[in-house]
């Protein structure tokens, strides 16, 4: 291999990495905020995907405008699913046993309304950027890859400015450090709950329409992702945003490099061993290990 | 004392009797049945409802016991599956392999504990999702038990259903006392207090992380044995069918809607959803899990304690409507 070959899968790891950030992290902010492990994430990943196929089918649509419109569809969407569940999905301490399984039923219930809609044969969304590609000498970079990497910079950036900026950020970034201090604040708990679960589930979707353009998809598309997106979250230390970005370009390159070590066939196993490294290596996650390291200096 | 009152205290009693002779008779009177020369068909649906009490009870002794909810039960099955189909091809007694695949399955549960359980909070959980991926995986790249086209068992004896389904009850019956066992032994006391409160629970001398290991151990280990015995009786496996997620679903799904953390409960649900379903999969092949679904999204909001919580709730309204009765006004 040479220099450039290595090169072309470094820039293609990155630009999986910016996409596996966007994916990974709704599920991070919904943890954070209700510690609630998201199972159904899955299931709004393949909505998402469908959404914006469908969106681009019927309407005409460009699909990039399609992930933008999956912003508030979804947003709503996760609104009206915590009004609907909102019992069984309480802000926690720590996860619970039914807000797993609830949120596990929700994404049996999405998958196979999937199955019921389109069935199950894959479908996929092409347009004219899908097999172009740019050219840099003997550098190349897909052109849908690029798009996608900056869709979800852009939507990240978006996420940070409203984490950082705005008030609602604030409570949501309190409500990760500690419920009790937020309530005598005076932060609506229920109510910045129930829109971060909004927002969350509207990241699933937007990213689920990225994946899309990237990938054929099917009603069990999103199942992969969400393990990948648990691997991200663990690397990156289950509730900090930073994190996200750097577990998120862990995962890509050993996936991308150990394509020359390990057969494809065995690709998904990938993400586990990961997982299981990880659990063992750094509990805290990366970023928990830099923290660590930070204290000590 | 009122009459009422007196009236209640015989009910409990009588009600606490019942509890236990009530099941157990039904359990006996399942040996009888094959009696009554069902067909084949009949008694092919009682062996795999007989399987799914067997995993149904095994995952609820780690999911509901200890609240260590698993979406990687698959594993357990597929591997028991595999290595008594390995075993009987290889010359071994059948009922030889059963507990050979009981312990390769108790093996796996290890590996798969030791990492994930050293950490509290959903890691366990969702790292079976993944467990269950890669075992597939690799099961369908593994060229020695035939990959993805699956594996043959060729046993030179006549196939006699009956002998299956005494072998599966039997099995179904062994699950229910370890699980008995288990729920009130010093051990069970201790996977009750973890699933409390973890905290509390090794502030008074029991080890979370050995504790949990172990009832995942014995869970895997008749999960596996379950296995075994659907694949003599199958006489083919594939990784697409003993591995699947859908596998995993189905043994997760039925002490949810039977209800965990009881006796009866996950029996209770193995028994319905063995029963029924052959008739949902044969009727809504491609969105029963969507009833599934929905079914465990009422469950966990309306009646946590599934079909066994129900079953309590109506008893409490009948004995109230006796006992208003008697009321001497």
């Amino acid at each position: 291999m040479t220099f450039a070959d290595y090169l072309n899968l470094v820039i293609s790891a990155v630009l999986l990495a910016g996409t596996y950030a966007a994916v990974a992290v709704g599920m991070t902010i919904i943890y954070g905020v209700m510690k609630i492990v998201n199972l159904a994430h899955a299931g709004f990943l393949m909505l998402g995907a469908y959404f914006v196929y469908e969106v681009h089918e019927r309407a005409g649509l460009h699909p990039l405008l399609g992930v933008a419109l999956a912003f508030p569809a979804f947003y709503f969407l996760g609104i009206l699913v915590h009004w609907a569940l909102g019992r069984g999905i309480p802000v926690s301490d720590e996860p619970t046993l039914p807000s797993l399984l609830l949120m596990f039923g929700l994404w049996l219930v999405l998958q196979n309304l999937g199955y019921l809609v389109w069935g199950t044969s894959d479908r996929s969304i092409l347009t004219p950027m899908t097999f172009a590609t740019l050219r840099y000498g003997e550098i190349t970079i897909p052109k849908i890859g690029l798009v996608v990497f900056i869709c979800a910079v852009l939507s990240l950036a978006a996420l940070e400015f409203v984490l950082h900026k705005t008030w609602f950020g604030r409570a949501v970034r309190a409500l990760i450090q500690n419920r009790y201090a937020c309530r005598i604040v005076g932060v609506h708990v229920q109510r910045t709950a129930r829109m971060t679960f909004g927002l969350g589930i509207a990241f699933a979707g937007a990213a689920g329409g990225l994946l899309a353009l990237l990938y054929p998809f099917s009603p069990d598309f999103g199942r992969p992702f969400l393990l990948r997106s648990f691997v991200i979250i663990v690397l990156g230390g289950l509730e900090s945003f930073s994190g996200v970005f750097l577990g998120a370009l862990i995962l890509a390159l050993v996936e991308t490099f150990s394509i020359l070590a390990i057969p494809s066939s065995y690709q998904p196993a990938i993400s586990f061993s990961l997982l299981v490294v990880a659990l063992v290596v750094l509990p805290g996650g990366v970023a928990g290990v830099i923290a660590r390291k930070r204290r000590l200096a | 004392m009122t009459p009422g009152t007196q009236f209640a205290a015989a009910g409990g009693v009588v009600a606490r009797v019942l509890r236990f002779a009530v099941p157990l008779i039904l359990l006996s009177a399942l040996g009888f049945v094959p009696l009554a020369d069902l067909g084949a068909n009949a008694t092919k649906v009682l062996f795999l409802t007989c399987l799914s009490i067997g995993a149904s009870v095994a995952w609820n002794i780690l999911g509901g016991f200890t609240g260590q909810p698993s979406f990687g039960f698959a594993v357990f099955y597929g591997l028991g599956a595999y290595t008594s189909a390995l075993c009987i091809n290889g010359g071994v007694n059948p009922y030889l392999s059963y507990p050979l695949a009981a312990g390769i399955a108790a093996l796996a549960s290890l590996l798969i504990g030791l990492p994930t359980f050293r950490l509290r909070g959903p890691y366990f959980a969702i790292a079976t999702i993944g467990v269950s991926e890669a075992v597939r995986v690799v099961m369908t790249n593994l060229a020695f038990t035939g990959g993805a086209s699956g594996y043959r068992i060729t046993e030179q004896v006549p196939f006699r259903q009956l002998e299956h389904y005494y072998t599966g009850l039997a099995l179904a019956a062994l699950a229910v006392v370890i699980s008995m066992l288990v729920r009130y032994s010093r051990f069970g006391l201790g996977l009750r207090a973890i699933r409390d409160d973890q905290e509390a629970a090794a502030d008074s001398g029991v080890n979370p992380y050995v504790s949990k290991l172990a009832a995942h151990a014995v869970a895997a280990a008749l999960t596996g044995a379950t296995g075994g015995v659907y694949a003599r009786y199958a006489a083919f496996i594939s990784p697409d069918g003993v591995f699947a997620f859908q596998r995993s679903v189905a043994i997760l799904l039925m002490p949810i809607i039977g209800g965990v953390n009881t006796i009866w409960g996950p029996v209770l649900g193995g028994g319905v959803y063995g029963v029924i379903e052959e008739e949902l999969t044969a009727r809504f092949p491609e969105f029963h899990l969507l009833l599934y679904g929905a079914l465990v999204i009422l469950i966990i909001l309306f009646e946590p304690g599934g079909l066994m919580g129900l079953l309590g709730r109506m008893r409490r309204l009948v004995l109230r409507l006796r006992v208003g009765s008697w009321q001497p006004s």
